[in-house]
């Protein structure tokens, strides 16, 4: 079926919660309060790694209006974590990062819990503390973790002391490779710690009801995920948690975990009084879930005409103090040194790592753009050394139809091919340098959908209205605005007819949850399983009164339609109340990982992608020739999205995407010194502005998947994995200078191109 | 974060209440950055004294010079139609002062007392050897800019003392002023180095720095070399200011790399003056 | 702390309020208030989510005491327009898929709205868009939605300046 054969999906529609954002009436978990709330603050660590000898909360517990502190003494000791359970709600006798969690505090206003906050006596006894990964993993360095091994870990994983995880991929024969190989090039590549910059601090409401059953109004991206963690936390069973999502400004992976909603639960538990917990920017800059760094090493044989024959490559990837996902992260890591590239001999190895710094997460394609750095700048490197045009050496390696991924997976609906010669073209790369100053780059990739299950509630009102019940949360995306476009399509009613409610864990069905690029994709899946069901319920229902099959039953144009009879679905929805208990239908949608080669993986929980995506960035920017400034002149995406189910919104994730990789690019960096952040503000911390960003031109490619609603694949994460890559490629273009260390800051262009006038 | 407010209608009763509070009264101006060093808990008044509505929000001009109120906000710079030619470098650096938001808010009083070596407008009224005025408890007083200016935070005015305006000469028609900035971003940024240049060919230059030192600074062999050699020379002034300057490593960037800034801008920002003397004789 | 009386205009109506001198306007307006259409993140000036106008211009209401503001008159975005009586500039947002989380937006329109209204009748160029709207992040959008929904708002303000929305 062919996008212009479509209704309502594949058009230009209106978001569905655009009226409530633009005037302000729609509620987000910051601003969400209860009556007698009370306003709770952490104490966090001023020491990087320490033995806390004493903790005295008497002063602050004096002040007027401090309702309830907690320390770790006051609750059960209970680790948690994605991968490890490594992580206690309030450090216990060791702080493992500056900015860790030591106390919280309720009070009647948010000044008197500060307050309250700077009143509490913390000694510490300094343990030897390890920040830089290279130094973490040599034999003797202090642990981060002195007790690693007694803890609870997913049974994949392979972990030794500060690494959290180790993981594999290989094929062929990497030495026989290289030894055949033409010339074998190696670098190194760093990537940086950076913030994923929602707009809406986390925020957490939690309230107690005469029950004993706790409800948590915050902005997680996974409602269900959020619900069994504070039930583990609390040490509750899971169907006394209530998690409520009203609304969320924005997430990219960094509300996917807890953030204040545990510490909002525990205070209200002991306070008997609802608790609002909030962070400041401060806070999100040393206690969240930024992207982690990584160090890069790349070796890379290759034929005299530019084919791949041999790749080894080592990824570090510094977890932090708590791993989270970093395991899971590193190992995805693998799929992105492989690039969307043929390449008969490999051997990939990735390390999560411990150090004594902030913990990180999941930020929008996670090990996306660290990876793509450092494959996509040394293609480039080696199209230059062997004199090759950089698109060309690409459209030589990439993947066809039917090839093997690196896992032995079987890759269908490659688009890398078509995506790149689009963005070339746009881009106009045949003239590449088109000036002094000037330079064009390139950069293409590949990424997944992810997996996991949707479930929706679908009803049929009366008035014809539709209400979509899903436990999946719109981030912004508007995703579930293209989820309600498929399903107005299968119902033959208007988007306008649809209505979407919040997340409520008690009400809603379960979902996997707004990550992985999946939501439009699963959730759109479970919409077309609902009204399937729904039509089968129709059709039983109105077969009768028409002497009819029930199969010849259509929906369409707000009716129920079977040769000359028709009654309006308002009317077939009334009917079923009054017979049957109304329309309502439950479906659901799972994505199964495909057939892959169990012996080229090692420790891995992602090794076959599904309903892969490809793309291909292409840029053209100015590098000043003294201070190194650099200005985008313009910026092409070519990407494939299977089917836009909404094109406006999908451009809307690739500008903002892009935005996203230009501040990795150019300008954002959470910067340590040792353990301590040197820039915990949004002052330092520095996000493009409306300035910073070029126009993003958009080229939409529509190679349908087979698993996706209308052919969809996964669309969200993807802008902004290439961005880094394309932009290093051209200014090294423009200015000679390659930089292998994100941000490439104007100074370390404009000093690498001074030092290079000096060698 | 107790302080009380205080709204007084002179700028006599203003002097009276800080002269009754000392050093824990502060003057409050737009407060864009006073109020953020509060909530950072960096400072801790006692005493906030509003010179709102005290009559010094006005931009005059006569034959013979500018005065600036010091209550003027940076967006009332920017809009003056006076600012156009020879004085341009006052609406370039007022207008790259954080957002509108701020500009809206934020004052020239504001940005001279706070003695940050970083303040945009700061370099371009050291340009133009501007003057300060104060008011305090024994009258008033004025005094250079380049002398009101001691360090990092610090200025000769003492706690009772109101700067008020800030003044100086009109430029000859036959001149020009022009201010750079480099920052990491294009817009809501700290500079990392910026520099100001006033260029009367054949007479006077004047090079104001920012961001390189414990506070703005003048470079009076730079300018001194100009003046002797025009254009020839700004090469040259450009990396002699960039051996006196003394800046610092600090997160923004390497003191290497602001030495390198002030030696382009420098040079880039006489030229742009010489560019615009030429281009108004044209 | 004692609290003082002060009087303020706020969307057109007058509020006598009983304010600590501490108080910023942000948090008069979301905490005493519940006027939460005026979003809170950095609270210092620097990402733009809290703007409002005082007395028509846009400002920070983070780092403004409400005792700046102190018998002037202010309008959040609550005051702008209801979803049957869009402003312009609300119904070019939505139009041209400008919201994704919307977390920034009634900030953006209200810095946009600013903007604008200085220079009635005039189209802006997108380079004086974005110069204008630059004290306010957007983390989802990329901006460019953003900036083509001010320029077709800024056209549709020109052609029915009459419109009661569209007054300043």
């Amino acid at each position: 079926m062919s996008a212009r054969h479509y209704r309502v999906a594949g058009k230009r529609l209106k978001r569905i919660d655009g009226l409530g954002k633009v005037t302000g009436k729609h509620v987000y978990a910051s601003d969400f309060a209860l009556p007698g709330m009370l306003f709770g603050k952490i104490l966090r660590s001023s020491e990087a790694h320490a033995r806390i000898v004493r903790l005295d909360v008497s002063r602050a517990l004096a002040l007027p209006g401090v309702r309830t502190i907690l320390t770790a003494k006051d609750i059960p000791q209970i680790r948690f974590g994605t991968a490890i359970k490594d992580r206690p709600i309030f450090a216990d006798d060791i702080v493992r990062f500056r900015g860790e969690a030591i106390a919280a505090v309720a009070a009647t206003s948010l000044e008197i819990a500060e307050a309250a906050v700077r009143a509490i006596e913390v000694e510490y006894e300094s343990l030897p503390a390890v920040f830089d990964m290279e130094e973490a993993l040599k034999p003797g360095a202090p642990l981060v973790h002195a007790g690693w091994s007694d803890y609870q870990a997913l049974p994949v994983l392979d972990r030794d002391g500060n690494v959290s995880g180790r993981s594999s991929m290989g094929g062929g024969d990497v030495e026989a490779g290289f030894a055949r190989s033409y010339r074998v090039y190696e670098h190194r590549f760093t990537t940086q710690h950076v913030h994923p910059g929602y707009t809406e601090p986390r925020a957490a409401v939690a309230s107690w009801d005469g029950n004993g059953d706790v409800s948590v109004w915050c902005n997680t991206q996974l409602p269900f995920d959020m619900k069994n963690l504070l039930a583990e936390v609390l040490d509750l069973p899971a169907s006394r948690v209530r998690v409520v999502v009203p609304g969320i400004g924005g997430g990219f992976g960094g509300k996917l975990r807890v953030g204040v909603e545990h510490f909002a639960a525990w205070l209200a538990r002991k306070s008997r009084r609802p608790v609002k917990v909030m962070t400041t920017s401060e806070e999100e800059l040393i206690d969240a879930y930024p992207r982690q760094p990584t160090t890069i090493l790349l070796k890379t044989g290759v034929s005299e005409d530019g084919l791949l024959i041999a790749r080894e490559a080592r990824v570090l990837l510094d977890c932090g103090a708590y791993a989270n996902s970093g395991p899971a992260t590193a190992a995805i890591a693998l799929q992105m040194v492989a690039g969307p590239y043929r390449t008969p001999h490999f051997a990939y190895e990735s390390v999560a790592v411990y150090t004594n710094k902030g913990a990180t997460g999941s930020f929008r394609a996670p090990a996306g753009p660290m990876g793509n750095f450092a494959v996509e700048s040394q293609i480039d490197l080696i199209a230059d050394d062997l004199g090759i045009d950089p698109l060309e050496i690409r459209l030589r390696n990439v993947y066809r139809e039917g090839d093997e991924g690196p896992a032995g997976d079987t890759l269908t609906s490659v688009s890398i091919e078509e995506s790149l010669r689009r963005a070339a073209d746009a881009i106009g790369w045949k003239d590449r340098k088109p000036g002094p100053g000037r330079g064009k780059g390139i950069a293409c990739s590949w990424w997944l959908t992810t997996g996991g299950s949707s479930g929706v509630y679908v009803k049929i009102n009366p008035d014809g209205t539709v209400t979509v019940v899903s436990g999946a949360v719109e981030l912004g995306s508007g995703a579930m605005t293209g989820a309600a476009q498929i399903l107005a399509e299968e119902l033959g009613v208007d988007l306008a007819d649809i209505n979407a409610t919040d997340v409520d864990t008690h009400l809603s069905p379960y979902d996997y949850g707004a990550q992985g690029s999946r939501t439009a994709f699963s959730v759109g899946n479970a919409c077309i399983a609902a009204a399937r069901d729904l039509r089968r319920q129709i059709g039983e229902l109105v077969a009768p009164l028409w002497s009819v099959e029930p199969d010849s039953v259509r929906l369409e144009d707000k009716g129920v339609v079977s040769g000359n009879n028709r009654l309006s679905l308002a009317e077939v929805a009334g009917l079923s109340q009054r017979t049957g208990g109304g329309l309502i239908s439950h479906g659901t949608a799972i994505q199964a990982m495909p057939v892959f080669d169990p012996t080229r993986v090692r420790n891995h929980p992602l090794p076959a992608w599904t309903s892969q995506s490809f793309h291909t960035h292409a840029v053209d920017l100015s590098v000043d020739p003294v201070t190194g400034e650099v200005t985008i002149l313009r910026y092409v995406v070519a990407q494939d999205v299977g089917f836009a189910i909404n094109p406006t919104y999908i451009e809307g994730q690739i500008e903002g995407g892009v935005a996203q990789g230009i501040g990795q690019a150019l300008s954002e960096e959470i910067v340590y010194d040792g353990g301590r952040v040197l820039n915990a503000n949004l002052t330092d911390y520095k996000m493009p502005t409306m300035m910073d960003m070029p126009r993003v031109e958009c080229i939409l490619i529509e190679k349908p998947s087979v698993n996706g609603p209308y052919g969809a694949k996964g669309v969200g994460e993807p802008p902004c994995i290439q961005p880094p890559a394309a932009i290093a490629n051209a200014i090294a273009s423009a200015t000679g200078v390659r930089v292998t260390s994100l941000p490439i800051t104007a100074e370390k262009i404009a000093l690498g191109r001074l030092d290079e006038a000096a060698d | 974060m107790g302080f009380a407010f205080h709204r007084p209608e002179s700028l006599d009763a203003a002097i009276g209440i800080a002269c009754e509070h000392g050093e824990t009264a502060r003057f409050l101006a737009g407060g864009t950055d006073l109020i953020v060093q509060i909530n950072r808990r960096r400072i801790a008044p006692g005493h906030l004294i509003s010179l709102a509505g005290l009559g010094l929000e006005s931009i005059d001009e006569t034959d013979r010079e500018v005065v600036l109120g010091a209550m003027a906000t940076h967006d009332a710079v920017v809009t003056h139609p006076g600012f156009g030619k020879q004085l341009v470098a006052l609406a370039e650096a007022s207008a790259v002062i954080g957002g509108r938001q701020v500009r809206n808010i934020a004052t020239v009083g504001g940005n001279i007392v706070n003695a940050s070596p970083a303040a945009d407008l700061v370099p371009v009224l050291m340009a133009l050897d501007a003057t300060v005025e104060l008011r305090g408890r024994d009258g008033t007083c004025s005094m250079p800019l380049d002398r009101f200016l001691v360090e990092r935070g610090r200025t000769e005015r003492r706690p009772d003392e109101i700067l008020t305006a800030v003044r100086f000469d009109k430029p000859p028609v036959r001149s020009a002023t022009a201010f750079l900035k480099a920052g990491r971003r294009k817009a809501m940024e700290i500079s990392v180095v910026c520099v100001a240049a006033h260029l009367v060919p054949g007479r006077k230059a004047r090079i104001a720095i920012g961001a390189a030192a414990a506070r703005t600074l003048r470079v009076p062999q730079a300018e001194a070399l100009v003046e002797a050699n025009g254009r020839a020379a700004f090469a040259e002034a450009g990396r002699l200011a960039a051996r006196q300057v003394t800046p610092i490593d600090d997160v923004r960037a390497s003191a290497r790399y602001r030495r390198l800034l002030v030696a382009t801008l420098v040079e880039r920002a006489l030229a742009a003056c010489a560019d615009r003397v030429e281009a108004g004789a044209a | 702390m004692t609290r003082r009386a002060l009087d303020l205009t706020i969307n057109g109506e007058p509020y006598e309020l009983a304010v600590e001198p501490h108080w910023t306007l942000l948090h008069v307006l979301r905490r005493e208030l519940g006027m939460t259409g005026t979003k809170e993140n950095c609270l210092e000036a620097e990402c733009g989510v809290c703007t409002v106008l005082l007395d028509g211009k846009a400002v920070n209401a983070c780092i403004l005491l409400v005792e700046q503001a102190r018998g002037r008159s202010i309008v959040t975005i609550e005051g702008l327009g209801d979803p049957e009586h869009l402003h312009p500039l609300q119904q070019a947002f939505i139009e041209h898929g400008a919201v994704q989380c919307g977390y920034c937006i009634p900030g953006m329109i209200l810095s946009a709205k600013s903007f604008l209204d200085e220079r009635p009748g005039r189209v802006p160029s997108e380079a004086e868009v974005r110069e204008a709207l630059s004290g306010t992040l957007c983390r989802c959008t990329g901006y460019q939605k953003i900036v083509d929904a001010v320029i077709a708002a800024a056209r549709q303000m020109n052609a029915w300046p009459e419109r009661p929305g569209n007054a300043p």
